[in-house]
């Protein structure tokens, strides 16, 4: 790869990480925390293939002096490039450029078992905040209900925002992924609906506002809490999709 | 970017017949993907396609912060710190410089992705391979960050972040002792930097860090795509099968550890969520990790070479995980 192409690489992948920091994009592959290093990690790379494209420039018009002094010369720029591998990085740019893959959703949830970790044993739930009904994340919620017998949750209304997957016998799962690091160690809470008239489709986002209801076992990572509906409706897909 | 793109070009066609040159290519070959976005995002509508494109996006964007920490740290050691300077402070007999430097890596607060070409750097400026390596293995294990955050990952069991440094740290020197004694300076290719220097220090600096940029950044995407692959095809129930038989349980957190490729800042709040496992398994999980994963190998082989990556790897894979049991037998 010539050192020209190079820069465009190093320009071009800089540019794709400040596309996808601009708006919610970056939120689909990574946490919130990431933002600045993305950015700044942007500027850097662009600054770098700059700096590489004026030094190519600069050594060609050498050159052409050259030439036109003592004839024929050698492209001797060239030989400085970088691997072949390199060309490599055009997948990830055009990747973010003209994919942009979208959040994960129902196919990574239904391939998973939902997961809620026991909490810091020392550590007792709070109560919930103030609120009617009150908006928590799922995998508040699950936690709540499954490691703490749902104490928090009694004769409370809250509101839970997710996806909908299929249940078996024709149910269906409230659902979201959590991220510890990037969407690659995605991991997914799912609570069963119950008394909802309506079964959204698969992947489709809603909030449910309901009350705990006991059911789907408890003191175990793989049981599945259950919550009863009042409403059901139908969101937007909200701009950070995970927990 | 377009304009400026074609200029060094047309300087150097000379005015004969028009033969594409490089850059020319890469730019009929942009429009031409261009053109295909509609066919191109069809293909990727299958939602198993479009879970791997997403997983491997996630995994390029997030290294790629540490990666190009990493480039500017090795650009800075390179422009700015003499040979002289690592004469002085490393121990001059090797057997002694690999724990110094390993113990080095404490100092330098980033991942996997950022310890390999600041290795390289460290290689280039005379530093011993061997303690050159021991501090590439240590310091994504050993910073403060990773233990900090090991530590709140796991609120219960705080032997587990000091387990953790102990066990990484034994493997890493181990294995540069290993290197010191058994390895062959044929099979590691020393990163040159001569044709690197400028006529400031400024333009060594850039010049090394765009240079290690692209030199690893093509085997990072090596690495996010096979990881995707693994992501998406690998059940997670096959862990499950394997939660419950102690020995196996150690080998089969350690694979998980590479075929994941986390981030060593977070692997910890992973680990602790695999609560279905021994502490020791989950240690294994930990100092396997930043160590050798997918992502880590193919950057490596971009930096030293394909010879080196296939030997080092897989053992320091079994050194890491006999210290891991070792030290999580002793400690947890």
């Amino acid at each position: 790869m010539t050192r020209d192409v190079g820069s465009i690489i190093m320009i071009l992948i800089g540019g794709a990480l400040l596309r996808i920091t601009s708006g919610d994009v970056y939120l689909r592959y990574v946490k919130e925390s990431m933002r600045p290093w993305l950015i700044a990690s942007g500027v850097i790379l662009m600054a770098l293939g700059l700096l590489q494209l004026l030094d190519v420039w600069r050594s060609a018009r050498r050159e052409a002096q050259v030439h036109a002094e003592s004839g024929d010369g050698a492209h001797d720029h060239a030989e400085h490039g970088a691997p072949k591998m390199a060309w490599l990085l055009v997948v990830p740019i055009l990747a973010i450029f003209l994919i942009a893959p979208p959040a994960l959703g129902a196919y990574t949830a239904d391939r998973q078992s939902s997961v809620t970790t026991a909490p810091d044993a020392s550590a007792q739930a709070p109560p919930l905040p103030a609120g009617d009904p009150v908006a928590i994340a799922l995998n508040d919620y699950a936690s709540r209900a499954i490691w703490d017998d749902g104490k928090t949750l009694v004769g409370r209304n809250v509101s839970l925002t997710g996806f909908a997957t299929g249940a078996p016998n024709g149910g269906w799962y409230l659902t979201r992924l959590t991220l510890t690091c990037c969407a690659a160690d995605a991991t997914v809470t799912k609570i069963l609906v119950l008394g909802s008239s309506v079964t959204p489709s698969s992947n489709s986002w809603v909030t449910v506002v309901g009350t705990w209801v006991p059911g789907g076992g408890t003191q175990s990572e793989t049981a599945i809490s259950h919550i009863q509906a009042k409403t059901v409706t139908s969101v937007k897909t909200p701009s950070n999709p995970y927990e | 970017m377009t304009q400026a793109a074609t200029d060094p070009a047309t300087d150097s066609q000379g005015g004969r017949r028009w033969k594409p040159t490089p850059i020319e290519w890469f730019i009929v070959g942009l429009g031409l993907f261009l053109l295909g976005q509609h066919w191109l995002v069809s293909l990727f509508s299958a939602p198993a396609w479009q879970a791997g494109a997403t997983v491997f996006v996630a995994i390029v964007v997030q290294a790629l912060p540490f990666l190009v920490l990493g480039v500017v740290l090795s650009g800075l050691i390179t422009a700015y710190v003499s040979p002289a300077f690592f004469a002085r402070v490393l121990p001059k007999n090797p057997a002694l410089a690999v724990p110094v430097a390993g113990a080095a890596g404490v100092l330098i607060p980033g991942c996997e992705c950022a310890s390999v070409p600041v290795a390289g750097g460290l290689m280039a400026r005379g530093v011993t391979p061997a303690a050159a390596l021991a501090f590439l293995l240590s310091s994504p294990a050993i910073n403060p960050v990773v233990i900090v955050s090991t530590f709140v990952a796991f609120p219960n069991n705080h032997m587990m972040a000091l387990a953790r440094l102990v066990a990484s740290l034994i493997a890493a020197v181990v294995m540069g002792w290993i290197w010191l004694y058994f390895g062959k300076g044929e099979w590691l290719r020393i990163p040159q930097r001569d044709h690197l220097q400028g006529d400031t220090k400024f333009e060594t600096f850039w010049r090394t860090a765009a240079h290690d940029f692209l030199h690893a950044g093509g085997f990072l995407v090596i690495g996010g795509v096979t990881a995707a692959i693994l992501n998406v095809v690998i059940p997670p129930s096959w862990l499950q099968a394997v939660s419950d038989r102690p020995l196996i349980s150690i080998v089969g957190l350690s694979v998980l550890a590479v075929v994941l490729c986390i981030c060593s800042e977070a692997d910890a709040f992973v680990a602790a969520s695999l609560t279905q496992f021994s502490l020791t398994a989950r240690l294994a999980f930990l100092v396997v990790g930043p160590m050798v994963d997918i992502k880590l190998v193919a950057l490596q082989a971009g930096t030293f070479g394909r010879a080196f990556a296939m030997r080092f790897a897989p053992v320091t894979f079994v050194v890491a995980m006999i210290a891991a049991a070792g030290v999580g037998w002793w400690l947890l």
